[in-house]
This record gives C-alpha cells, sequence and structure tokens, in this order.
C-alpha cells in the first residue's frame, strides 16, 4: 500500500463520475415529450429514479474519498499498472473495428490476435502468427459455411 | 405422481442422440472453459446466442446447462492445480486444495472435488425437479405488484450480497439499469438516452455488456497487473482413488455442502461465494482437528465444491419458474430465452413443457458425464492451462469481437463493445462486482414494464405494492436485506467507540 494521501483521487473521480452520470439520465429524462395520458407512470419515472441514485452513490463515493484513510472505499493501488499494454490493446480494438469491413475478417482477426498476444508480453511473433492465422481461417470457414454467419470478407473475397 | 411422469418424459427427450451430442458438447465445453482462467460460462454463453439463435432451443438449452454446471466442476481443477480459481464460486477451493495438491494429495483434492460435485449436482437437481413444480404453483399467485416487489428484492440481494460492500453492489447495479435504459421505451415508443444516434435506438444488447465486461474488461485488466500474470501449475500426484479414510472424511461436508448451497442458489439470494464461504468455515467449527486446515484438509475442499454446485443448481429454480436471474449466467439465459421469444415464468412449464423437462432430466445426464470427464480425464484437462496467456487472450478478445459483430453485423456494436469494456476494466481495477450490473440490465427492463402494468392496473394508486400482502411482504424482505448491514455495522461502531469510552 501508497502511504496515506489526503485524498483519493481515483475514488473522487468515481464519484464525479457518477453524479455526471445521474445529471446525464436526469436532462434526457426532463426532455422528453410524454402525451398527457401517460403522464401517470410514464418512462420518466424510471430514469429520475436510477438518476437519483447514480447520484447518491457519487456523492458518497466523493464524500468517501475525502474521509482518513482506514475508512475508504476506494484505497490507493498497491500494485504497478502496465499502461503500455492497456495503451497496445485499446488500440489495437480501435484499429480493428475500422478495418474489419474494409480488409475483412481474416486479415483484421489476426492482427488483434497478435497485437493482444504482444500486449501480453509475447515476443514469439512467428508462433503467434502461425496460431493467430490458423485459429482466424478455421473460424471464419466454420462460421461462415458450417453455421452461415456472415463475416466479412474483405479484400481476401473469393479466396476462402 | 405428475411430476415422476414429467421427468419420464423429460428422459425422453433428453436421451435423443442428438440431445445427447448436446449435453456431451456442452458439458465438455464448460469443462474446458471452467479450467481456462479468463473464461467463464456468463461470457461463453452470451458467445453463443448469436449462433445458436437458429438452432432447435431444446438442443441450445440442454447445451447451455451442461456448460453452466460443466464450468463449476472445471473450475475446481484450475483452483487446485494453479491456486487461480477459474470461477468465483472456486476460491476458497483454492484454499484448501493448493495445499493439498502441493502435499502431493492433489488426485485425491481432484476426486472429492469432483464427487462432491457429482453428489451436489445431482441432490440439486432432484430438488429442481420437486420444487420447481411448487414454485409455478406460487408463481400463478403473482400479479405484477407482486412480480415488482419480487425484482427489488432481487435487486437487494444481489448488491448487497456480492462484492466487498453495499455500496460497489449498488453502483453496480445501478449501472446495469442505465444502459438498461438506453433504447426505445416499449410501451410509448419514447426514445431514452439515445443522443439522437440511429443504431442506440434498438438499445444495447445484453451481449455486448456482457462481453465487454467479462471478455474485454478482463483482458485489459489481466494486460495492467504484470504481477498477476505467472502461475504455478501443481502437477496431479497420488491415486484418483479416495483411501477409505478419504471417502470417511468427505461425505459428510458433500451433504453438508449441499445442505447450504442449494436454498442460497433458490432463494434470490444470488452468487455461489457466500455459501462456499459458509460451508468452509462450518466444515472448520465441525472437525475434530481443525488445525488441519489451512494445511491442506480434505473437508475443506468437499464442502465447498458441493456447496458450490448445489448454489448452481438452485440457481435454476427461480430461473425457470419466476424468470428471475440471481446470477450473472442466470441472467444471460434469461436472455437466450428471450431469443427464442420464450418466457421463463409458470406458464412455460405449461407451454413449452417439452423443453423444460427435458432441459431438467438433461442436468441428470450432463453430471453423470461430467464426473466421467472430470475424474479420469482430469490429467488430459490439465494440460489446457499450458497455453500461453498471450494466446489464450488472444483468441478470447478474438471471438468476443466477432461473437458481438455477428449480432446485428454491425461495427457500432464493436465501439460499444470498446466503451463497456472500458468500464469494466475500471470496476475491476476497484472492486467493483460485475454481476449486479448484468442483472440490473436484463431485470430493469423487466422490474419497470410490471412496475408500470401494476400502477396502470391500479389506476395509477401507488399503495397497491404495500396492500397486496405478498408484495409488501417481499418489499419488506428486501428492506431488511438493505437496512440490515447498516444496522449491524452502526451498532458494531457504536459497541467499539463505547468500548474505548469506557
Amino acid at each position: 500500500m501508497k502511504p496515506d494521501t489526503p485524498k483519493s483521487a481515483a475514488g473522487l473521480a468515481i464519484g464525479l463520475g457518477l453524479l455526471l452520470l445521474g445529471g446525464i439520465i436526469f436532462y434526457d429524462a426532463s426532455q422528453m415529450q410524454i402525451p398527457p395520458t401517460y403522464a401517470k407512470v410514464g418512462p420518466q419515472a424510471f430514469p429520475y429514479f436510477i438518476a437519483l441514485g447514480l447520484a447518491v452513490v457519487g456523492a458518497y463515493f466523493a464524500w468517501n474519498s475525502w474521509t482518513p484513510a482506514a475508512r475508504r472505499e476506494i484505497a490507493a493501488e498497491g500494485f504497478t499498472t502496465d499502461w503500455r499494454a492497456l495503451l497496445i490493446i485499446g488500440a489495437g480494438l480501435l484499429i480493428h473495428l475500422n478495418i474489419l469491413k474494409p480488409l475483412g475478417f481474416v486479415i483484421a482477426g489476426v492482427f488483434l490476435f497478435m497485437c493482444i498476444a504482444f500486449a501480453f508480453g509475447s515476443r514469439s511473433f512467428v508462433r503467434d502468427g502461425i496460431v493467430a492465422v490458423i485459429l482466424v481461417v478455421l473460424s471464419y470457414v466454420g462460421f461462415t459455411h458450417g453455421l452461415g454467419l456472415q463475416l466479412p470478407p474483405g479484400i481476401l473475397a473469393g479466396l476462402l | 405422481m405428475d411430476v415422476l411422469a414429467s421427468l419420464l418424459q423429460g428422459f425422453a427427450t433428453a436421451v435423443t442422440p442428438m440431445n445427447l451430442m448436446w449435453c456431451l458438447l456442452g458439458t465438455t465445453l464448460g469443462t474446458a472453459i471452467g479450467i481456462l482462467p479468463g473464461i467463464g460460462p456468463a461470457l461463453t454463453i452470451a458467445l453463443l446466442l448469436p449462433i445458436t439463435a437458429k438452432l432447435d432451443p431444446t438442443g441450445a438449452f440442454i447445451m447451455f446447462a451442461g456448460l453452466y454446471y460443466g464450468a463449476m466442476y472445471g473450475s475446481s481443477t484450475t483452483s487446485i492445480l494453479l491456486n487461480t480459481p477459474g470461477e468465483s464460486g472456486s476460491i476458497i477451493t483454492a484454499v484448501e486444495g493448493n495445499v493439498m495438491a502441493k502435499n502431493g494429495r492433489g488426485a485425491a483434492a481432484l476426486a472429492t472435488a469432483a464427487i462432491g460435485s457429482f453428489v451436489a449436482g445431482t441432490l440439486g437437481t432432484i430438488a429442481i425437479t420437486f420444487l420447481a413444480p411448487l414454485f409455478v404453483k406460487l408463481a400463478l399467485l403473482f400479479g405484477p405488484a407482486e412480480y415488482f416487489a419480487l425484482m427489488v428484492l432481487a435487486f437487494t440481494t444481489v448488491s448487497a450480497l456480492l462484492g466487498l460492500s453495499l455500496s460497489r453492489g449498488i453502483t453496480s447495479l445501478l449501472l446495469g439499469l442505465a444502459i438498461g435504459l438506453v433504447g426505445t421505451d416499449v410501451l410509448t415508443g419514447q426514445p431514452r438516452l439515445t443522443f439522437d444516434i440511429l443504431s442506440l435506438l434498438r438499445g444495447i444488447d445484453i451481449v455486448v455488456v456482457a462481453v465487454g465486461l467479462f471478455a474485454v474488461g478482463e483482458a485489459l485488466y489481466m494486460a495492467s497487473r504484470p504481477d498477476m500474470r505467472a502461475g504455478e501449475i501443481v502437477p496431479i500426484r497420488g491415486s484418483i482413488f479416495m483411501t477409505a479414510e478419504e471417502w470417511r472424511r468427505s461425505w459428510k461436508p458433500w451433504l453438508r455442502g449441499t445442505a447450504l448451497g442449494f436454498p442460497f442458489g433458490a432463494l434470490p439470494a444470488g452468487g455461489t461465494e457466500i455459501p462456499t464461504f459458509l460451508s468452509y468455515f462450518l466444515e472448520k467449527r465441525m472437525s475434530k482437528k481443525p488445525e488441519e486446515f489451512g494445511k491442506g484438509a480434505i473437508e475443506g475442499v468437499a464442502g465447498p465444491e458441493a456447496a458450490n454446485n448445489a448454489a448452481v443448481a438452485g440457481v435454476l429454480v427461480p430461473l425457470l419458474t419466476l424468470g428471475l436471474p440471481t446470477s450473472a449466467t442466470a441472467a444471460i439465459l434469461l436472455a437466450a430465452f428471450e431469443q427464442y421469444n420464450l418466457k421463463p415464468g409458470p406458464l412455460l412449464f405449461s407451454s413449452s413443457s417439452t423443453l423444460v423437462w427435458g432441459l431438467i432430466a438433461s442436468l441428470y445426464i450432463g453430471n453423470v458425464m461430467l464426473l466421467i470427464l472430470n475424474l479420469p480425464l482430469a490429467g488430459l484437462w490439465v494440460r489446457l492451462l499450458a497455453i500461453p496467456q498471450p494466446l489464450l487472450y488472444g483468441g478470447i478478445l478474438l471471438f468476443s469481437t466477432l461473437g458481438v459483430y455477428s449480432l446485428n453485423n454491425s461495427t457500432f456494436d464493436l465501439v460499444l463493445l470498446f466503451l463497456v469494456g472500458i468500464l469494466g476494466f475500471l470496476m475491476r481495477r476497484y472492486d467493483f462486482p460485475v454481476a449486479p450490473c448484468i442483472i440490473g440490465l436484463i431485470l430493469g427492463r423487466l422490474a419497470e414494464a410490471q412496475f408500470r402494468r401494476a400502477l396502470t392496473i391500479s389506476q395509477g394508486d401507488a399503495t397497491v405494492f404495500f396492500t397486496h400482502p405478498l408484495s409488501l411482504a417481499l418489499l419488506i424482505i428486501a428492506a431488511l436485506v438493505f437496512v440490515g448491514p447498516l444496522f449491524y455495522r452502526w451498532r458494531a461502531a457504536k459497541l467499539q467507540s463505547a468500548k474505548t469510552a469506557g
């Protein structure tokens, strides 16, 4: 555990985030145009209730982040975080969903698999590549021909 | 005997070659995913939903049920040999089981876990067989007000009992309810939280949320924690045939574990963790040699494993008879019913009795298959643990994106998956339980519908929830579950301060 800090930044961020989410839901519900026949129990009642609930827990977490460390819900992390791995996976997922349709499932899938393996510390590119190609091609053929799913063929259309 | 006749009918459905094959496929796949860390039954069934949409529902459900039971068998193997529970219900198994494995009694630990799971699973299935018809009779008394009260009870129990703290559970539940709001309101056609994005009008699919929280969130979390990556597999040693001494020490914990686990699953109390912990401490207290606990006591594996499997069986009772999911996997199973336009509840037993009783009968068969799959073949399964983590998570994310994309053939769902994945990572990092979110997502819509239906029937009179005796009773229990822990903590704090003052 890290030494006692005056407040928990993560706890405060979580609290404020929940408050913000509650605010968005409240605003969205307040903008609804409801026909008067539904005035009694319309589609707004539940959103208002959820917004209120989120505001309460949000306020609680924000308040709690200032209490003495022992009573804090969100304590300082006692471990190191590999932010680089997170960024690689995040970027990999975003690139994957953008190349899925133009380049096709097979190329996008091999890219995603190798990207995740790299983020998890693998440097055996040949092994990862072979496994990725086998897995992706087998699932493409199996799911499209066997189970009738439609996966984007992309630039390899007609080959598989 | 009505029940026995229905059950026999069920067996007739379950033993057709096709359905036996589905059962074998489900139990095998379930054992595999139970053993693999990072992938569980909720995630797997969610990923199978788009693929199985065109299958015969009876076969699909027999496979799902086999998978659900199988995952619990498999996860004990990982707990014992790797000291990393495959599923949350096996956390406590790792405590004694891994010590036993290190002491060269791994085979005995695996055997008592597998046989205990079989005993509990079979007794649990017998309990389902006879309890379900009773629950159906009770459920027929329920109107919208009672259903709403029951769902409120489920909400409070899952948020209070799962995870570290009440505030975390409620936060997770509210997040699920909020995600459930997105889309078009069924009764009025009013778009909610769609921000004028066309693709959001149909709502956010539970598969996207489940896969995002379980697969993407988990992968991000594991990648961010290099310290959690390494794990040492203890090779299986010893004979899988338990000695007379081990049998003598195991059979009572099996039965006690079953008796503890089943009610926890069957009442909307949610989760398999609590009964497994309770069983562990019960066995420790009843043992003549409590000093052995922590050093590889076989009772500490036998009891919790039985409790785990009995709870898993119990969860099916409220799911099938009331349509009430009390675990993340049950919530996904409810989504599977919706996919086939089936509505779990009392009417399911009359309208789809072939499916329901075929499913229940297949649970008996599945348990036998699982005993055979897990006991003599444990050595084969262990090889799955040798898959390097980079390849395992690469494969999990590959199939996750494939499953989510094929829901609607839309890359927008992959954007949602990415965003839910970040949410899942944050929840995992700050110890928010994920199950209440999944349950809130699917149950929120149903609860709102019942709430509004009840108020429409009563013409807007909100006292309807308190004047119906059943509804009132359920709401009072819900309030107690909610206030009880707070009150307990307040009193403990008061006693503490009184002590320091005195």
